[in-house]
């Protein structure tokens, strides 16, 4: 196997329980059961579900947010439990993920340059001048006064921005977006999703989108994941597998998704 | 049967909404789309007469030929629940978590019918069943957190129509459920609205929804109504600028199941947020985003019906008109 063939993230046969769980000897009680999948480097991949089905542990278990308890999770070829001191910083600045509701991941007592100097300090133990933020805030559509701004002087759909910003400011390799619209109105979503595609082309950024909306995927990701009760149900390419769903629960969720979705051609 | 006519509400000088009219006929479905911010829960709560304290309401909100506005409590008791009635956004907070299903629902039937005894246990099975919950007679003795999100919001249903109302008015009432749990309480409440010939005062910020649920629609921006009317007739043919903005910034789902040109495909952005409130422009509320607005939006449209059924705000309308 050739260096170039081997994919960003792989993960097998991964098993993952939150603390007290109870694992019965039939294998029920698992949040995460039995995971197996690939992420090609410069991939974009959506991770679709409903509430519980397990995609947000899984994307943070794939970051090293959390610890699974069977089966391997590599990054870059490397077992993620073999990234230890200055390797797990490595590994942190190269996952990083932007949360659903930016009001709740940003810290309210911190002003946006402090919110943007953080991670850069913490990972890469340095810390940025003014024009490396100014030019960071103005890669997500912010002017420069953001900077000294508090949380709760921005629009949510602003926060979401500072919140990709952050993400973006250590250069990762890989972005995980979970659900990152849909705490905003409808007439920002477009602006945030339509940012995220700009990055991710620009910065040749894999990235890996959690979200309930099969018609954002279906616009933005190559590769689709379908989750259910913590299992894979299905995955490929997001054209192949809405086309042609071949589990029932893939139909089921399309045809909902349809039923209330309006017609673009 | 509902019926609003200059309906203006204000909260410490700023105006929260200014209707100048809007319509839903009897048996109808009509959708009242904003983002948020825009007035739409506001409007409905003026209709329930549930608007808070500081709030200053003027105009008419007529039903059946009387101006709810005008009633004192006692007189609005007797519509409010019973001939209206009301389903929120979020079932878990509005249902009473110490109190058993039963009872959520026969608290309905015992203020506003005579039925009394068993004739109510009788009625609330029925209700459960019309609602479509198995085993209604188990459920009965159920709390509300044994209940999944669904199960939850079909309870409210059940008790927000025991008093056989005209009109029931549903808050966003799919936005906290999953999307296959969303389809299945949408036909319930069509198929309720058919049977029962009761209007649907259908809240959503998502016309995708909407289109699935009504017949009509009415649009809201910065409390103003800025176009309304026969539901295909606006997705097909928006006039004013924002409903055809809110259209094509939604993602949608690729016709005939085209998912292969749907990929990499951007979506059409509207520039700004919406407003806080007392922040809107005067004139047209949406001047200070809309790519068309010229001097003349700083004056307030007038309204320009393109047709009997659908009528819009708008200097610069999408198609045709004058621009």
């Amino acid at each position: 196997m050739t260096l170039s063939s081997t994919p960003l993230v792989s993960v097998e046969q991964m098993y993952f329980h939150y603390p007290r769980a109870k694992i019965s000897p039939g294998g029920s009680g698992w949040t995460l059961h039995d995971i197996s999948l690939s992420i090609d480097l410069k991939s974009t991949v959506g991770i679709v579900g409903e509430s519980g089905s397990g995609k947000s542990t899984l994307i943070r278990v794939m970051c090293g947010l959390l610890r699974h308890q069977q089966g391997t999770v590599r990054f870059n070829g490397k077992d993620i439990s073999e990234y230890q001191g200055d390797g797990a910083n490595e590994l942190r600045r190269q996952n990083q993920i932007v949360f659903q509701n930016p009001r709740r991941s940003l810290d309210p007592r911190m002003t946006i340059r402090r919110s943007l100097t953080e991670p850069i300090r913490a990972l890469q133990d340095r810390t940025p001048d003014d024009d490396e933020l100014i030019t960071s805030i103005k890669r997500v559509g912010l002017g420069p006064e953001v900077l000294s701004r508090f949380p709760h002087q921005l629009s949510g759909g602003q926060l979401q921005r500072v919140g990709i910003a952050r993400s973006l400011s250590v250069n990762p390799t890989i972005l995980y977006a979970d659900e990152p619209v849909s705490a905003l109105d409808v007439s920002v979503q477009a602006q945030v999703l339509n940012l995220l595609m700009d990055l991710r082309d620009q910065m040749g950024l894999t990235l890996v989108m959690v979200s309930h909306d099969l018609g954002v995927v279906s616009r933005m990701c190559e590769h689709i994941i379908v989750m259910r009760h913590g299992r894979i149900v299905e995955a490929g390419r997001t054209s192949d597998v809405l086309s042609r769903p071949s589990s029932e629960y893939t139909a089921t969720l399309l045809k909902a998704a349809r039923a209330a979705s309006l017609e673009r051609s | 049967m509902l019926n609003l006519r200059n309906l203006r509400v204000t909260i410490d000088d700023y105006e929260i909404i200014n209707i100048d009219e809007l319509t839903l006929q009897a048996g109808s479905r009509l959708g009242l789309v904003g983002e948020s911010g825009s007035g739409k829960t506001m409007t409905a709560k003026a209709i329930a007469g549930l608007l808070p304290n500081e709030a200053k309401v003027s105009g008419e909100v007529n039903f059946d030929g009387q101006n709810l506005l005008t009633l004192g409590d006692r007189e609005l008791a007797k519509v409010r629940g019973k001939r209206i009635g009301f389903v929120f956004q979020d079932p878990a907070r509005s249902l009473n978590p110490m109190m058993r299903i039963s009872k959520q629902v026969s608290e309905a039937i015992r203020i506003h019918t005579d039925l009394k005894g068993k004739a109510v246990t009788a009625k609330v099975t029925d209700l459960l069943r019309q609602v479509q919950l198995p085993e209604p007679e188990t459920l009965l003795r159920r709390y509300p957190h044994q209940l999944s999100g669904g199960q939850q919001q079909r309870v409210m249903i059940a008790a927000a129509i025991a008093a056989d109302p005209d009109l029931l008015i549903a808050d966003e009432p799919t936005t906290a459920l999953d999307v296959t749990v969303q389809e299945e309480i949408l036909r319930l409440l069509i198929s309720l609205s058919e049977q029962r010939k009761m209007s649907l005062l259908f809240v959503s910020h998502d016309l995708g929804v909407v289109r699935f649920v009504c017949n009509q629609v009415a649009v809201i921006y910065g409390g103003n109504i800025v176009e309304a009317g026969d539901i295909d007739s606006i997705i097909n043919r928006p006039q004013h600028r924002y409903t055809a903005a809110l259209l094509a910034a939604n993602p949608g789902m690729p016709k005939d199941d085209n998912f292969s040109a749907f990929i990499g495909r951007r979506l059409q952005t509207i520039t700004g947020s919406v407003p806080a409130v007392g922040r809107f422009p005067s004139g047209c509320r949406f001047r200070n985003r809309c790519q068309h607005a010229s001097d003349k939006c700083a004056t307030t449209p007038s309204v320009t019906a393109s047709s009997p059924e659908h009528r819009y705000l708008c200097w610069h309308p999408a198609q045709g008109g004058q621009s």
